[in-house]
Formats: structure tokens, C-alpha cells, sequence
């Protein structure tokens, strides 16, 4: 745990093997003895093919013993042809222990090279994840997250796949080949030349095949991608479907879907089956032809059945590996796609402080102020300013409200305030305690200004986790007096498990106004000095509304509170309201002075009053 | 609910007579691949034979004689196997594919026809995993699970033939392995069942961090939990870690088995066959031919018995299924209903009545199906049509069970709902959801353009009604500011829209289809004061000649109303004008002066 190479986070990857190489770290023992084994598996595989051939020609037949010299040490030590004529399970016996070392060597292969490909797995995994978890938050609203998620889970498979199998299969196969063929042309060279012609023309046809049946995967998927999102938008839609009466719609809508995805999948078998048919007949006319060639030798008399016997036992070894050897050079083009797409998040910039980042004190007097000055905003790919030209002052301690439409920029102020957007160079300052906010520690910022969002994200654990998430050592007493300012702890009571109860998926589904308490009582757990409240009570109604304002007052006492809501209720107790109006200040001042000037705040309050 | 995925289940046969009626469509194709499978079977373990006379015969004989027919009749076989492994690996995916779509399609066709008590008790996750991946795995079971028995199968029946008919001495020697290689397979099989199944939760388990990571990455950025997060994260990628290696160490040691076990029985034949050759009992050819199988009958056992651990691991699936299609929806029409009216997807719109909008809850008694409790009852309610009744009360509060039973997506547990003065049951639900508007608190739009999604409840509405119905609740400068007018697509569940201008379209979506009962659930909370003054100005319009249900959070929105009805705990506790309830000082009287008096006596007005 924790093992994340800590280094610079905005290390940017020139190329693919820059990045594979970076994921690599620590893994790379694992896979060269890997290799190792692996070769150390074709050499054992290889011998006992010789060793049958030797007994069918000196042992069971008269032939004179041909074998390179270290396998004739072991027969000479086993006591020789003769020997072993009259004691032919030492035979077996060396059969055996010969395989016992290849069993062997492949487990240690496959264990070893276990050990490398689930470290690189864990290491792609956790950088990822750590280098997404500080990328800026303008990037996360920019990416899709079905795509984010699509790089790190399927993406990462793919890499981890192609690294630990397809190229450690890539080396095993090449020094089979060669071990192989090398062992092939000492028995009869003109019957290796037969057998190897036919070594290309597998790995084309099955590169051509591999390629085909690639795209037509990535088809398929896609094909399938469409389908499931029509079966998920639905379910999660039913209550409109059925509201509509729409479901004949939805059902022609998914039969049609269903038959394109279907008929690609029949597409897709076809060049399947014509694959494996291809590759039968090739690597059927390539063992008929040793077969019958091998015959004739024999009767020409330039081979021994031995001999004969042991080479069709190489060459079956052969068609196999050689026919991965296709697909590992068409999984090649997609496992680049796939780095090149992780890539792409690794090298996108995390956020960063500026290399003499402050911690201002918030305590005194005067600290804590913040400051909008002559702030404007604009969205990357907008036109139009979110926020134009937008001052004003908030006193420490001090409670402040801001109103505003659909749109005037409320929420855009306060990620400005949090650094969740950046504020460009020419947009004006905020200031805290008279620091400039592009100064400060972007932790240190957030951990002061504490934020409950509108529809507030809670994490898959237990109601109590999710309270003291923020603040690890918080004890249930706490936990619990936080919950109860946030009204929440009869609800929590209510549950059958109570604090324990987890959320989320695997657990109970909390309604948008219990999501927004927990948000609340998450940050007042915390007691930051700068409490933001972003709509945050738009989903529970007017009675908790009142009764959590109430209990609020006591929750945070001494801190500074932005109050961002529809309501006139929620705003109008605050020292200062601020009406924003499409991106400006159109007001501001205290619920007296508001209702006086008659202006948008008196408007909005006498609909809410008198309906 | 969710802890289901590890259940083990066992099923009559494995299931297997549960889907048959999906592959019978199939049978004759079926039948086909089988008999092709035995053929091909039965060719790939006479390969050996011919290897057995060329030694034989070529070799031992010091002839070539008769190489030329024996050429011949190589390459007629591996023709005809070639062509066979051709077609039945097609019709094996052919097979899969049609099965697999039947089945999705008969999934998600009965779902269209459950009720939401179904929805509310299975997360929208479980039932898509129904629909998307049990299908797919019984269709594999089906195509290739079956195949791979049949290849397996008869290879090994085959072989035995052939040994047995060469020398049965010998043929017995081969086949006393057999017993302890099944053994060993089924032990590491059970192993790797249970490590594997292991590694896929924890697999799924980091897809979801990084589903949290990302869907949460404001509030975990907004909370500074970073560092806790990542900690966690890798506590599970090293947990992964961990088993994977774990399971590695089993499945390696399985392949290193399954290849000592072949080593076995070609030393075997070595030391048997090679006595029986010296003695002239069997020729060299005969003794290769052992060899042959001796190393490649280990892999037919294996895969029989990965096939049987399939099998039973589908069960699983078959049973998720099944279940799926043995639920039937508690708010069914009867068959005569659907006689006159027709079904969902075949309606008879022909018999259907016109409906004015009177709703009358008559001796109403009502509990959920998950519920123990009656949250109605005896509940009366007379609704004529063009009443506006609004519902008030606590978040929580069950403010949406009188609209659920007015929409017939619940049944009363007792009494009847009347729409029109007769019972909702004598007719189609299918009538009823076509005269209703929906919007909801939670507003759903489709992926799909601006235009599909106001098209959802009146598919013929041309651009000029559309604008019109956008007019009408303020939305149509939200759609006029927007790139592609219309034509803007609105992203998956409309994320590409805020969620007050999502809420505007989908009210825009339920004024289009014109429906003669409106039912508004909480939709106004997320929007500002003045959008919603819009809204509310476009309510007044468009209830008019309309039955309404309103759920609302702000009471100075439902002032107006025919009839409010107070919920507390589930229950209505009163019910009246807007001046009756202030006048009768209960519950109502004390929710609305909460909100109004906290402004009057705070001493700010």
C-alpha cells in the first residue's frame, strides 16, 4: 500500500514507451524471469519428443544412437541403449522427470509472470486513479465519465493484457520457433524447409484475420453500447415510459436495436468460423504434407521412424503458437490505441500550487475577509460571461446571502471562491484575508472553505463514514451532534441499522433532501472557518428547512456562511444578501433594505409571500 | 438482494428445461451443429491412423506404394473437416446470437409490462444486468457449452474405439489414468471457482471507486479527501492483487497437472507399448498412435469438466432470469380488458373511450406490497373533472401514493379508484398513461435530441405545437439559446441541461400530449422564483378543463387549489379550501404560518 511512486505530477509522456515503461516499474523482475522460465519450458517440451524418438530407433529398434551430446550423457548414465532395452520404464521414468522439470518451469512462468502483470496492473490502476484525483475539475466536467471510466477499466485490461500475455507469449513463441526448428533441421533439413513454409503463411492469414475480426469487435461493442443504453434509459425512465403509455415505442425501439447488435455478432462469427476453418486447413495441409514427405524420407531412407515420430511430435507443437503470433501482432495496433488513451489522462495537467503557496492564518481579526474584486468569468467554451465584473466584500464571521435565476452565476462564484474553477489572469482577484486565493494551497483553501452542493455526491460506505469523511478521527458523539443539526439523526434512527447503514448502490437509496442533510452535517463535522451553502436545502421542504436553519445558528457559530438559495426564508436573516442578476450585482443589502428599493429581491418576495 | 451474485443454486436439470422453449425455434439447426460436432469429433481422432500407415505401411514396408490414394483419401478427410468445422462453428454463433436476442427481447418486453412496485424494490442496475449480460451467458450455454460436450465428448469415445479396437491391453493401461485425472481436474476446478469468482468482485468493486472517484470528483475535491480516497483505492487494487496471485498460484499448478498427467500416460505407453512393439504384439505405428492420444486426451477431459462447472455456474443466471419472467405485474389487466382494449403493445384504440378527467377514490384502503402498513383507508375522494387538488406535507411524507393510484401505477389494496365513474380496472392501463401527463419530481429526459424528447408523448407534434408548448411553461428561450434549436441533443438523461431546465421540458413534454389529467409531482423545487412564477402563470392556463394533482413544496404556490390535501406520516389527516384548513387551525394552518410567520414576526416585513 501507499507504494505510488511519488513524483512530479504533471510528468508528461513524450511517448507510449516513456508511459509503459513508468507503469513498469517494479514489475520488471518479475517478467525477465519470467522469460526465463518460459524459455526453460520450450527447451524441457523439447527434449522428450528426441528422447521418444530415440527409443522407437535404439531401443525398440537396432538404429545407432544419434542424440546431441547432453541427451546422450543422460542415456549413457541411465546405462546406455542396451540397458534400457531390457528396463524400459527407466525410460518412462526419464520421460517423467524430464516432464516434471517442464511442469515445473511452467508453473514458475505462469507464476512469475503473474506476479509482474498484477503488479502492473495495481500500478497503472493507482496512478490513474491518483493522477484523476487531482486533475482540475474543469477537466472532470470537460470528459465524459463513461469514457473516463471506459480508459481506466477496459483500457488498462487491454495493456495489461498485451504487456504480461500477448508479448511474454511473443518471446515464448519465438524461442520455441527457433528451439524447434533448430531441433527439426538436425533430424532432416529438406522436411524442416516443408514444414516452415508454411510458418508465414499462417501468422499473415491470421494477422489478416485478427484485423478484420478486431474491427468487427469495436463494431459490435458498439452495437452493444447502444443497446444497453437503451435497456438502462428505460429503466431508469420507466415512470415516464409508463406515464406516456409509450412502451410499444420503446419496444420497437430496443427489437430494432437488438437485430443490428445481433447481426453484428453473426457477422462477426462468420469471419470467425472462416478463421478457425482457414487455419484448420492450413495447418491440416502442413501435417498431411510432413506427414506424407516424412513417409517418403523414410523410405528413401534419409530418416528413421524415431526420427519420423519425433519431428510430427515438433512440428504439432508448432501450429498452435505460431497462430498467436498473428494475433499478438494485430492486438499491437489496438493496445497502442489503448496507451495512447490512457496516456491521454496521464498527461492531462493536475492541478498545481504555485511553487510559493501560502497558508494565511484565518484566526485574526480581519482574516478571514473575502474579497470579490472586479471579478468576471467566462466558461472555456462559452461566449457569453457567467460572471461580469462582480465585487463585493464578505466580513469574517458574517452571514451572507446570494439570490439569483436560473443561471446568473450563484454556483460559478463559489467554485471560483473554492478554486474549482480557475480564474483567469485577466478576471479580476479574490482575496482571503487579504491573500490572493491563486496564491493559497489549494487544499488548505478547501479545507477552510467548507461546501455543500446542490445535489450533493455521497460515497459508497455507511451513513457514519460519510459524515466523518472529511474528519477522520471524529467519534460517533460527534458524528451524531452534527447529524442532529442537520435534522438528520431521527431519520438515521429510523433505519434499521442506523448510522450503520451503508449507501449507495449495495445499500438504501437516500431521497435528494436526506442526500443534502448528510451533505450538511459532513461539513459541520468539520467546523470549517467559510461554510458555503450551495441550494443546498432545495430538496427538503419548508418545516426542515426552518428547523435546520434554527439548529444551523448553532452549528456555526463563529463562521463565516454563504447562503446560495431560492428561498426568501433561507436568506433573509443574513447580515448582507446579494442579487445576482445574469452574471452582475444587481442589488445588495440587508431583507429591510432589499424590500425598500423594490427591486428584484421585493419582486421575488412578494410571489413567495403572497403566491 | 444484490449478495445474489455468489448464491449457488441448483436447479431440476440445471435449469436447462426452462429455456428450452427459447431454443426450439432452433431445433433443427441445433440438431445439425451436433451431428457435424460428432463428425468432426470423430475425424480428429482418426488423424493418428494415418500417421499409423504411413509408419506402418510406408516406413516399415520400405514402399511407397499406394501413397497416392492414401494422399487422396488424407485430403478428402481434411476437406470435409475443414467444411464441417465451418459450418458448425457458424451455426454455433448463429445459434447463440438468435437465442440471445429472443431473450433479451423477451426480457425487456415483459418489463414494459411490470408495475412499479417491481421498479421500486430492484435497483435499475440489477434489472439491466438481467436483461444485458443473463441472457448472453445462457445463450453461451446454449451454442457452445453444448457444442463443447458434444466435440469433447465424442473425441474421447472415439479414441477409446480406436484403442480399444488396436490393443485393448494396452487401451486399458491408458484409461486407468482417466480416473484420477478427473479427479485432480475437479479439485483445482472448484478451487479456481471460488478464487476467480472472488477476483471478479474486487474487480467490480475498483470499477466502482473509480465510478466514485470520478462522479464524485467535486465533492471530493470540495472535501479535500484525496489522499483518504486513494488510500482506500489501493487497499483494494492490492487486495486484487493479492487473490489474483493467489489464484495464479492454483491455476498454474492445474496446467502443470494436466500436462504431468499426459507426461503420465506417454510414459505408460512407453514402457507398456514400447514392450508389446519389441515383442512384435503391436507395430511402431500402432504404438505412435498411443502416443498421440496419450498426450491429447488430457484436454477433452479438461474441457468436460469446465463445461459441467459452467453449467452449473449458469444455473445462477437461468434462475435470474426465469424469475424475471415468472414475476407478474400486480396491476394487470383482465383478459377482457384486454379483449376490448388491447394490450400494451397491441392496442385497440378503435374501442377506446374518450376521458373527461373524473377521478372519484371510492372506500379506498391501500398499503404498498413492501409495506406493512395501510398508509388509506377507507379513503373517499370525489374528484370531478377540471379540479385542481393539490397535496401538501413533509418531505417523505407518502405525498406521492394518491397520485400513484390515480395513475393506476398501484392498485388500491382495497375499494376502487373510478375514472369516470368506473372502476380504473375496466379498462386498459394503456388508455388510462395515454390521457395522463406526468411531471416528474426527479424530471427524465431521453438521450436524443430536444424535439424526440418533446415528440415522447404526442409523436405526430409538429415544431409549431412544440414552440407552442414551450411558450406556454417559459422554455422557449432556454431551447432558442441552444446551438441546434430543436435539434440540440440533450446527452444521456439530459446532463447536457441543468436540472430547472430540465424540469421545464419535461412539463413542456406533458403539456404536449395534451392529457386530461395533469399530475405535477414536486416538479417546481429546483427552479428560481421567477422562472417558476412563469410556470405557475402557465399552470393556471393549462389546468383549465383539466383534472390536477399537485405536489408541492412552496404553499403560497398551491393557494389557489380546489382541494388541498394535508399528508403527515404517510396519512391524510385534512383535507379542504385553502381558507377552511387556515380556518380549522390543524396541521396545514401551522405548516403554512411557519413559513409565512417566520417573515412577518421576525420583524423584517
Amino acid at each position: 500500500m501507499g507504494q505510488v511512486i511519488i513524483m512530479d505530477k504533471n510528468l508528461q509522456f513524450k511517448t507510449r514507451m516513456d508511459m509503459v515503461l513508468f507503469f513498469l516499474k517494479g514489475c520488471i523482475r518479475y517478467f525477465v524471469l519470467a522469460i526465463i522460465f518460459a524459455c526453460m519450458v520450450s527447451l524441457f517440451d523439447l527434449i522428450n519428443p528426441k528422447i521418444i524418438g530415440f527409443t522407437v530407433d535404439s531401443i525398440i529398434g537396432d538404429e545407432g544412437s544419434k542424440l546431441p551430446g547432453v541427451m546422450q550423457a543422460i542415456i549413457d548414465a541411465a546405462g546406455g541403449a542396451q540397458y534400457l532395452k531390457s528396463h524400459l520404464p527407466v525410460v518412462s521414468a526419464i520421460v517423467i522427470a524430464v516432464a516434471l522439470c517442464g511442469a515445473a518451469s511452467r508453473f514458475l512462468f505462469q507464476y512469475f509472470n503473474a506476479r509482474g502483470a498484477e503488479r502492473l496492473l495495481k500500478n497503472m490502476r493507482d496512478e490513474l486513479f491518483s493522477h484523476i484525483m487531482h486533475l482540475p475539475f474543469t477537466w472532470h466536467a470537460e470528459n465524459h465519465t463513461g469514457d473516463i471510466i471506459q480508459r481506466c477499466t477496459s483500457d488498462v485490461e487491454q495493456v495489461k493484457r498485451f504487456l504480461s500475455e500477448q508479448l511474454t507469449s511473443l518471446f515464448r513463441v519465438g524461442i520455441l520457433l527457433v528451439l524447434a526448428l533448430y531441433f527439426m533441421m538436425g533430424i532432416h533439413p529438406g522436411l524442416t524447409l516443408i514444414a516452415a513454409a508454411f510458418l508465414p503463411v499462417i501468422v499473415l492469414y491470421s494477422l489478416f484475420f485478427h484485423n478484420k475480426i478486431g474491427d468487427a469487435f469495436e463494431n459490435a461493442d458498439v452495437q452493444e453500447g447502444k443497446l444497453s443504453a437503451i435497456a438502462q434509459e428505460n429503466l431508469t425512465g420507466v415512470r415516464v415510459v409508463r406515464a406516456f403509455g409509450r412502451e410499444m415505442y420503446e419496444r420497437t425501439r430496443f427489437e430494432e436495436q437488438n437485430k443490428k447488435y445481433t447481426a453484428m455478432w453473426v457477422r462477426l462469427m462468420q469471419l470467425l468460423s472462416g478463421f478457425w476453418a482457414t487455419s484448420d486447413l492450413f495447418s491440416g495441409l502442413q501435417i498431411m504434407l510432413v506427414t506424407i514427405f516424412g513417409a517418403v524420407f523414410c523410405v528413401r531412407g534419409s530418416m528413421t521412424a524415431g526420427d519420423y515420430i519425433a519431428f510430427v511430435s515438433y512440428n504439432a507443437m508448432l501450429t498452435w503458437p505460431v497462430r498467436m503470433l498473428g494475433r499478438v501482432i494485430s492486438e499491437m495496433s489496438k493496445a497502442g490505441i489503448s496507451i495512447d488513451r490512457i496516456r491521454y489522462i496521464m498527461n492531462s495537467k493536475v492541478e498545481e500550487d504555485k511553487p510559493n503557496a501560502v497558508e494565511p492564518p484565518m484566526g485574526q481579526p480581519g482574516g478571514g475577509d473575502i474579497v470579490f474584486d472586479h471579478v468576471s468569468y467566462t466558461y472555456e467554451n462559452g461566449t457569453q460571461k457567467v460572471l461580469d465584473d462582480v465585487s463585493f466584500t464578505i466580513k469574517a464571521g458574517s452571514t451572507v446571502g446570494i439570490l439569483g435565476g436560473t443561471g446568473s452565476g450563484k454556483s460559478t462564484l463559489m467554485y471560483l471562491l473554492d478554486r474549482l474553477y480557475q480564474l483567469p489572469e485577466d478576471g479580476g482577484r479574490i482575496t482571503l484575508g487579504g491573500v490572493d486565493i491563486a496564491d493559497i494551497k489549494a487544499s488548505w483553501l478547501r479545507e477552510n472553505v467548507g461546501m455543500v452542493l446542490q445535489e450533493p455526491f455521497l460515497f459508497s460506505r455507511t451513513l457514519a463514514e460519510n459524515i466523518r469523511i472529511a474528519r477522520k478521527g471524529a467519534d460517533m458523539g460527534q458524528i451524531r451532534q452534527a447529524a442532529r443539526i442537520a435534522s438528520l439523526d431521527d431519520t438515521i434512527q429510523s433505519f434499521s441499522e442506523g448510522y450503520a447503514t451503508f449507501v449507495g448502490e449495495r445499500g438504501v437509496t437516500l431521497s435528494g433532501g436526506q442526500k443534502q442533510r448528510t451533505a450538511i452535517a459532513q461539513m459541520l463535522i468539520r467546523k470549517p472557518p467559510i461554510m458555503v451553502f450551495d441550494d443546498s436545502l432545495s430538496a427538503v421542504d419548508a418545516e426542515t428547512d426552518a428547523k435546520i436553519r434554527h439548529a444551523l445558528k448553532e452549528g456555526t457559530d463563529g463562521s463565516t456562511v454563504i447562503l446560495i438559495a431560492h428561498r426568501i426564508t433561507t436568506l433573509m436573516n443574513a447580515d448582507n444578501i446579494i442579487v445576482l442578476d445574469r452574471g452582475r450585482i444587481s442589488e445588495q443589502g440587508t431583507h429591510e433594505e432589499l424590500l425598500k428599493n423594490g427591486g428584484i429581491y421585493r419582486k421575488i418576495y412578494d410571489l413567495q409571500t403572497n403566491g | 438482494m444484490n449478495n445474489e451474485e455468489n448464491k449457488n443454486v441448483s436447479l431440476p436439470w440445471f435449469g436447462v428445461p426452462k429455456i428450452l422453449p427459447y431454443a426450439k425455434p432452433y431445433k433443427k439447426i441445433i440438431i445439425r451443429m451436433v451431428l457435424l460436432g460428432i463428425l468432426s469429433s470423430a475425424i480428429d481422432s482418426i488423424y493418428p491412423l494415418f500417421n499409423r500407415y504411413a509408419l506402418d505401411h510406408f516406413v516399415a514396408g520400405k514402399t511407397l506404394q499406394g501413397i497416392l490414394p492414401f494422399v487422396l483419401l488424407y485430403m478428402v478427410v481434411l476437406a470435409v473437416q475443414v467444411a464441417d468445422n465451418y459450418i458448425s462453428v457458424y451455426y454455433g454463433g448463429k445459434v447463440e446470437m438468435n437465442i440471445d436476442r429472443d431473450l433479451r427481447n423477451a426480457a425487456f418486453n415483459h418489463l414494459q409490462t411490470l408495475s412499479f412496485s417491481y421498479f421500486n424494490q430492484n435497483n435499475v442496475g440489477y434489472v439491466h444486468a438481467r436483461v444485458m449480460s443473463d441472457t448472453g451467458k445462457i445463450g453461451e450455454l446454449i451454442a457452445w457449452r453444448m457444442m463443447d460436450l458434444v466435440w469433447s465428448g465424442s473425441y474421447i469415445l472415439g479414441v477409446l474405439a480406436v484403442m480399444v479396437m488396436m490393443n485393448l491391453r494396452l487401451a486399458l493401461y491408458v484409461l486407468a489414468l482417466v480416473p484420477v485425472a478427473v479427479i485432480l481436474i475437479i479439485f483445482f476446478q472448484k478451487k479456481l471457482i471460488v478464487l476467480n469468482r472472488r477476483i471478479r468482485e474486487t474487480n467490480s468493486k475498483i470499477t466502482g471507486n473509480f465510478n466514485e472517484g470520478i462522479t464524485g470528483a467535486r465533492a471530493v475535491k470540495t472535501l479535500v479527501v484525496e489522499d483518504r480516497i486513494q488510500e482506500d483505492f489501493e487497499r483494494d487494487t492490492e487486495d486484487m492483487r493479492k487473490t489474483s496471485v493467489h489464484a495464479v498460484r492454483y491455476s498454474a499448478l492445474f496446467s502443470a497437472t494436466v500436462t504431468m498427467m499426459s507426461a503420465f500416460a506417454l510414459a505408460i505407453v512407453l514402457w507398456r507399448g514400447g514392450k508389446l512393439t519389441m515383442e512384435n504384439v503391436i507395430q511402431i505405428g500402432t504404438l505412435s498412435v498411443f502416443m498421440s492420444y496419450a498426450l491429447g486426451m488430457m484436454e477433452p477431459i479438461q474441457n468436460i469438466i469446465g463445461t459441467f462447472s459452467g453449467i452449473i455456474a449458469i444455473q445462477v443466471n437461468i434462475e435470474r432470469f426465469s424469475r424475471l419472467m415468472e414475476t407478474e405485474s400486480d396491476v394487470a389487466d383482465t383478459p377482457e380488458v384486454i379483449e376490448k382494449y388491447g394490450d400494451t403493445f397491441h392496442p385497440k384504440k378503435e374501442n377506446w373511450e374518450e376521458l373527461h378527467g373524473d377521478v372519484e377514490f371510492k372506500d379506498v384502503s391501500f398499503m404498498y406490497p413492501d409495506g406493512n402498513e395501510y398508509v388509506l383507508e377507507h379513503f373517499n375522494l370525489n374528484v370531478p373533472h377540471g379540479t385542481n387538488v393539490a397535496i401538501v406535507g413533509e418531505t417523505g411524507a407518502g405525498k406521492s401514493t394518491l397520485v400513484n393510484l390515480v395513475c393506476r401505477f398501484f392498485e388500491p389494496t382495497m375499494g376502487d379508484v373510478l375514472i369516470d365513474g368506473r372502476s380504473a380496472r375496466e379498462r386498459s392501463q394503456l388508455w388510462l398513461h395515454s390521457n395522463i401527463g406526468y411531471v416528474l419530481q426527479t424530471p427524465h429526459l431521453f438521450s436524443g435530441t430536444v424535439r424526440e424528447n418533446l415528440q415522447y408523448g404526442k409523436p405526430d407534434a409538429g415544431d409549431e405545437e412544440i414552440w407552442e408548448a414551450l411558450k406556454l411553461v417559459s422554455a422557449d428561450g432556454i431551447v432558442k439559446r441552444m446551438e441546434k434549436g430543436l435539434d440540440s441533443e440533450v446527452g444521456e438523461g439530459g446532463d447536457m441541461l441543468s436540472t430547472g431546465e430540465k424540469q421545464l421540458l419535461s412539463f413542456a413534454r406533458a403539456i404536449l400530449a395534451d392529457p386530461r389529467i395533469l399530475v405535477l409531482d414536486e416538479a417546481t423545487s429546483s427552479i428560481d422564483t421567477v422562472t417558476e412564477r412563469a410556470i405557475q402563470d402557465a399552470i393556471s392556463v393549462v389546468i383549465k378543463g383539466r383534472t390536477s394533482f399537485v405536489i408541492a413544496h412552496r404553499l403560497s404556490t398551491i393557494v389557489g387549489a380546489d382541494v388541498i390535501l394535508v399528508v403527515r406520516d404517510g396519512k391524510i389527516i385534512e383535507r379542504g379550501k385553502h381558507e377552511e384548513l387556515l380556518k380549522a387551525h390543524g396541521y396545514y394552518y401551522e405548516l403554512y404560518t411557519r413559513q409565512y410567520e417566520e417573515m412577518v414576526f421576525s420583524g423584517k416585513v
